[in-house]
């Protein structure tokens, strides 16, 4: 029995890794789609009329076509490039301001580590939610708007979790041996402990991610997120009114965009923080 | 654990299993409001859909007649129509006897009190508190003698003298009022039959205090006790309601249609009201399809499936005995260029390069179902000013003029003409509206870009004149084209209503002249004039007049379409017998 | 630990301050003059300066900050743009259809998944419970927005098994109207739950008290039930507990399409007017509401696990 289930075990985290690799690849297809589109190599036609208003999906017509007789299929591509951006653009903001952030808290501990911790408790005690409409509403709209708040809200859990790990590496051998050795604190810092946690910001990017994606579709759906340009956000909001009579192609099409990159990259970030945490290995 | 979640789990789909039955007893009117509403304040109400709540509660003097058309304005609570010294300044108005206000704890002992002229000129004098910033102000503003000195007085004040008494608002004895205007102002009558115009007791107000809002306290056909600012309302019949009754004429053949049935009778007909507010689409359409409503403004987007080919009802609705009923709005949509900006004031030729370049016709198919009329200019159908021989040369689809004019205006292709962003309000269709028009302009070179914002924002951007383009529906506050042509007159210009901050000398001096005449072909004829003279200057991309539609279910009786309906409700009548008989079918 | 809780909860105060100044500079600095919004089309000069004066905005910006960190311990809030309405009120009466939804929607779904997840748990790594995840996954793919539209469409209206919107006071009347709102909001919150839940349940089954009980003879379902699932409770309850502040907001969405006058509603309403008092208001009270729980939560975690140590 016991030999049976190892047998399983081993093949069920093979097949996982499998998944795993899958994942990345649908992940780097994603990213490839949207550095094509927005290099306007793909998609650059989305808002020219190629049939007749709300065709339905055809073989011409792959996803069918919108009101105005666009492709829906250059749509969810247009919106690929927003969704990824916005994923992007708000690691950008985040991992440096939540790795330095924790690292110092983490490292120097005192007054800054009770500043640190003082502010991202404040940030995470306002719910996302409210904080991204309220970003968004109050910038004034757009892409741009959506990436800050996006930045703004996605810091926190990783200083969090930077900090504690820092926290935890400072005090092991191999820094005081650094230390030793006469390096200074800055050295001691990004040279040894950083490399040493930096599989938790692969783990969270991975994770913050996605809520990315998700928070950049309902904000344009609210009307808050990019003006002008296809979202799966504002494609959903279309079809709000089109399901009625039976026009599904919009709302499909958008959220089987949605479906694959989240799927991908839900299991990427679990099969990471398999791999990579040692504290979950083995489960 | 598991027992737990299976009797969570059964009492849930078995409370499912028993919604509640229809009633046929009682006569139930049920509606939708498609938006929220603010609140029963009558001065504070700047919304078609709050209006309509107050107007089952409240009444004003005048009220537009149910089914005659072209509109005419009938006394209400007044039981007359004034009369007007020669120089066209003192109203005198003589108010019904034994009209009683709703009993309310506002008044002494709970019974509701007559209603006398004091009513009149506190309600009046209550628009222009400076305490209460009343968003219906405008109506009112440097209109009757003596109320803006009293307001400017006033806003010293720590709080409002309503016992100071101003010379436009005369009290002759209980039933009777003077009031006198600083000049000529046509559309007072209309204006006392708007919501803002309605009626209050002082008592109410005083009592309720901030919570005034939610305690609507009127001498209308229908009773509130409390607004709970939940997303249904439920009005009864008000007992204390005066003798009111059905009217008896209508436009001709209106009594063919069966619409004066119940000539005669006394109003209201229903016992009870119910509004539901619904404001996503999908559930107001699939709850109107449930029977869930008896009356139901179509959705746009649910046109196609209520509507076959632009004109027939589809066969299964009809089968169910649902009727439609559209009707031409009195309104137009636009999209004005901001004449602050440079790039649009001095460039007539690019305005109407623009105005060319929209194709109206797929815009019309696209969003109105090809129902809407091409706007030549700003006055609807309907009005007096609209002459319907009249084209405007640049309200039509040519491309190659469009592409000529834009090369003439200095743009050739759209070269050195930066990317234009429209502002509109943050809706599906709204936004669809101005891709379309995007999609459009990009065929002569034009970039247009969409700007979304919410309906406080827009005003917002136009009142401080930052934008460049926007878009938006006016439909009439009443039925005089002044109400349109005010929208294009230069002392209106921003924070006023002429958001494009347009000026044109000769159509100020025009207007300025025509606005203060009684209606007669004579002032007619000069609306003529100048909606025609500013046709062709295009400060705006014209629009659309609009078309309403309007589904009812078999039982609803006596519903005809009308453009000022806050007090049309109290007409309607549900036949029961029909209704039974239907919800078979449902 | 009384001292451990006393100093959390004195910890509060430093953190209102900070949600009071992010509330006070996006809606008070950020956001600009709000006159115009108010007033509408036909405002004059004069109305907006006396509507300055009336709203407070004449006051210095540190008055202005004192007076939203004086409404996040009152909560009062003053009125609502758009509606003219006591937020407080508005609160008051969006909290009952609120709670009626969520309430039911959130102890049923956390139930759901915790039964979930002790059943994969005790067939981990065989073929259901890759299954399991594998759905859970996949729920929690799909944007919650195509849950709402299909759902609505096809269960209240093609099939009429329930309200297609609306909602009625008192039970079991408001019933019929939360049901489907409820099923989606179990439907979206299984995935994450079931995830979660799994994970601390694993962690505990390769504790050495387990081997040894195993050892004992004991029945694999017992260990579970009885040893595993106590000790894992701890971190359950807490990521439980936390989350019920969100529950405040949680269903915006399903309030909004399903026409329930519930604080989600309000807030989505107030959004689209630039009710900028209702959106602070809602802003403050979900955030003092993130507070105490997690307070709640901590202390909770701290009494049942003795393992934390105290500072």
């Amino acid at each position: 029995m016991k030999q049976n289930s190892l047998w399983k075990d081993a093949f069920f985290r093979l097949a996982k890794d499998k998944l795993a690799l899958f994942s990345l690849v649908i992940v780097l297809i994603y990213f490839l789609v949207a550095l094509l589109s927005s290099m306007g190599l793909l998609a650059s036609t989305w808002s020219q009329e190629v049939g007749a208003s709300n065709l339905p999906p055809s073989l011409e017509h792959l996803f069918g076509t919108d009101i105005f007789g666009r492709s829906v299929l250059q749509k969810v591509i247009r919106g690929t490039q927003v969704a990824m951006s916005v994923g992007v653009a708000a690691s950008i903001i985040a991992i440096p301001i939540g790795v330095l952030l924790g690292a110092f808290a983490g490292y120097f501990g005192g007054w800054i580590d009770d500043f640190v911790t003082w502010l991202y408790t404040t940030f995470s005690s306002v719910p996302n939610i409210m904080l991204l409409i309220s970003i968004t509403l109050i910038l004034g709209k757009g892409i741009f708007a959506v990436y800050i708040a996006l930045g703004a809200t996605s810091w926190v859990t990783l200083c969090r979790l930077i900090r504690g790990e820092v926290m935890k590496h400072k005090e092991r051998e191999y820094v005081q041996a650094a230390g030793a050795i006469g390096g200074g604190h800055m050295r001691k810092l990004f040279r040894h402990i950083l490399p040493n946690v930096s599989h938790i910001i692969i783990i969270n990017t991975s994770m913050q991610f996605q809520i990315a994606i998700k928070s950049e579709v309902i904000l344009s759906y609210l009307g808050l997120g990019v003006q002008g340009e296809p979202s799966w956000g504002t494609m959903i909001d279309d079809a709000k009114l089109e399901l009625v009579r039976g026009v599904w192609w919009q709302l499909a099409g958008a959220t089987v965009a949605m479906f694959f990159i989240l799927l991908a990259f839900n299991i990427l970030s679990d099969a990471l923080r398999d791999a990579l945490d040692p504290k979950l290995k083995g489960k | 654990m598991k027992s737990l979640v299976l009797v969570l789990t059964g009492v849930l789909l078995l409370s499912v299993g028993c919604s509640k039955d229809r009633s046929f007893d009682e006569r139930e009117l049920h509606l939708i409001s498609p938006e929220k509403i603010a609140g029963f304040d009558p001065i504070q109400i700047s919304d078609m859909y709050s209006g309509n709540e107050a107007g089952k509660v409240y009444e004003g003097l005048f009220e537009f007649h149910p089914y005659k058309r072209p509109y005419e304005l009938i006394p209400n609570l007044a039981a007359a129509l004034p009369v007007v010294s020669a120089d066209g300044l003192v109203y005198t108005f003589t108010l019904k006897k034994g009209v009683k206000f709703h009993d309310s704890p506002a008044f002494p002992d709970g019974k509701g009190k007559e209603f006398k002229s004091d009513d009149v000129i506190y309600s009046i004098k209550r628009l222009g508190d400076p305490k209460l910033q009343a968003k219906g102000w405008w109506l009112f503003d440097d209109k009757i003698a003596g109320l803006n000195e009293w307001r400017d007085k006033n806003s010293a004040l720590e709080a409002s003298n309503y016992a100071e008494e101003i010379e436009g608002l005369k009290k002759i004895d209980d039933y009777t009022v003077a009031i006198k205007l600083k000049r000529p102002y046509p559309q007072f009558l209309y204006a006392l039959a708007m919501p803002q115009l309605f009626i209050v007791a002082k008592e109410a107000v005083d009592h309720f205090g901030k919570e005034f809002l939610n305690h609507p306290v009127g001498t209308g056909p229908f009773v509130l006790p409390v607004f709970e600012q939940t997303n249904r309302i439920v009005y009864t019949k008000n007992p204390t309601f005066r003798e009111k009754f059905f009217p008896s004429e209508g436009e001709e053949g209106d009594d063919k249609l069966g619409l004066l049935a119940d000539a005669g009778k006394k109003i209201p007909l229903v016992d009870k009201i119910i509004v539901d507010i619904i404001v996503e689409s999908q559930p107001k359409w699939l709850g109107f399809q449930k029977a869930k409503a008896d009356l139901l403004e179509i959705p746009k987007d649910n046109f196609d499936s209520a509507v076959v080919g632009g004109k027939e009802l589809a066969p299964d609705l009809k089968a169910k005995g649902i009727r439609l009923f559209a009707n031409a709005m009195l309104d137009v949509t636009f999209f004005a260029f901001n004449h602050d900006d440079p790039t649009f004031k001095a460039n007539k030729k690019l305005r109407q390069a623009m105005s060319l370049a929209w194709d109206r016709a797929e815009a019309n198919k696209l969003f109105y179902n090809s129902s809407a009329i091409e706007a030549q200019s700003v006055i609807p159908p309907g009005l007096g000013g609209y002459r319907k021989e009249f084209k405007n040369p640049y309200v039509k689809f040519d491309l190659e003029q469009a592409k000529k004019l834009l090369a003439e205006a200095g743009y050739p292709k759209g070269k050195g003409l930066p990317t234009i962003t429209v502002q509109t309000r943050n809706e599906t269709v709204a936004r669809q509206i101005i891709e379309h028009f995007a999609k459009c302009q990009e065929r002569i070179g034009i970039k247009v870009k969409v700007g979304m914002n919410t309906w406080p924002e827009l005003i917002n951007k136009v009142t401080k004149r930052q934008h460049q383009l926007y878009t938006m529906a006016w439909g009439a506050d009443y039925p005089d084209a002044e109400n349109f042509l005010g929208l294009l007159y230069c002392p209106n210009s921003s924070p006023g209503s002429n958001g494009s901050n347009y000026c044109n000398p000769d159509f100020d001096a025009l207007f300025k002249t025509a606005t203060v005449l009684q209606d007669s072909p004579e002032r007619s004829s000069m609306y003529e004039k100048m909606n025609e003279m500013v046709a062709i200057e295009n400060p705006w991309i014209f629009g659309f007049h609009r078309t309403k539609f309007y589904l009812s279910h078999a039982w609803l009786k006596n519903f005809k379409f009308m453009e000022f309906n806050h007090t049309q409700f109290q007409y309607l009548n549900v036949d029961l017998e029909v209704k039974k008989e239907l919800s078979k079918k449902f | 630990m009384t001292k451990y809780i006393i100093r959390r909860l004195l910890y509060m105060i430093p953190v209102l301050l900070g949600v009071s100044l992010i509330i006070f500079l996006l809606f008070n600095v950020v956001s600009g003059d709000p006159t115009a919004v108010l007033l509408g089309k036909n405002a004059t000069a004069r109305q907006m300066a006396d509507l300055r004066e009336q709203l407070g905005l004449n006051k210095s910006m540190f008055l202005q900050y004192i007076d939203v960190v004086k409404s996040a311990f009152t909560f009062d809030f003053g009125y609502s743009w758009a509606t003219k309405q006591e937020i407080s009120q508005m609160i008051k009466q969006g909290s009952y259809p609120s709670i009626c939804l969520s309430v039911p929607a959130f102890v049923i779904s956390t139930i759901i998944s915790l039964f979930i997840s002790v059943f994969v748990a005790y067939y981990r790594g065989k073929g259901i419970d890759l299954f399991v995840r594998v759905v859970c996954i996949a729920g929690m793919s799909i944007s919650a927005l195509a849950y709402i539209l299909f759902f609505q469409w096809f269960f209240a209206y093609k099939l009429g098994w329930f309200e297609i919107s609306g909602f009625e006071e008192g039970f079991p009347a408001f019933v019929p109207y939360i049901a489907l709102p409820a099923i989606i909001w179990i439907v979206l919150s299984i995935g994450p739950d079931v995830r979660f839940f799994r994970t601390v349940i694993l962690d505990e089954i390769y504790q050495d008290y387990v081997r040894t009980a195993r050892s004992k003879g004991l029945s694999e379902m017992t260990i579970l039930l009885r040893h595993v699932l106590r000790n894992a409770m701890i971190p359950i309850i807490t990521y439980v507990v936390i989350q019920i502040p969100s529950l405040i907001l949680g269903a915006l969405l399903l309030e909004n399409f399903f026409s329930i006058p519930g604080l989600g509603g309000i807030t989505l309403n107030a959004l689209n007017s630039s009710d900028f008092p209702v959106m602070k208001a809602m802003a403050i009270l979900s955030s003092v509401g993130y507070i105490v729980f997690g307070l709640i939560s901590d202390i909770l975690y701290t009494v049942a696990d003795p393992r934390i140590k105290f500072k």
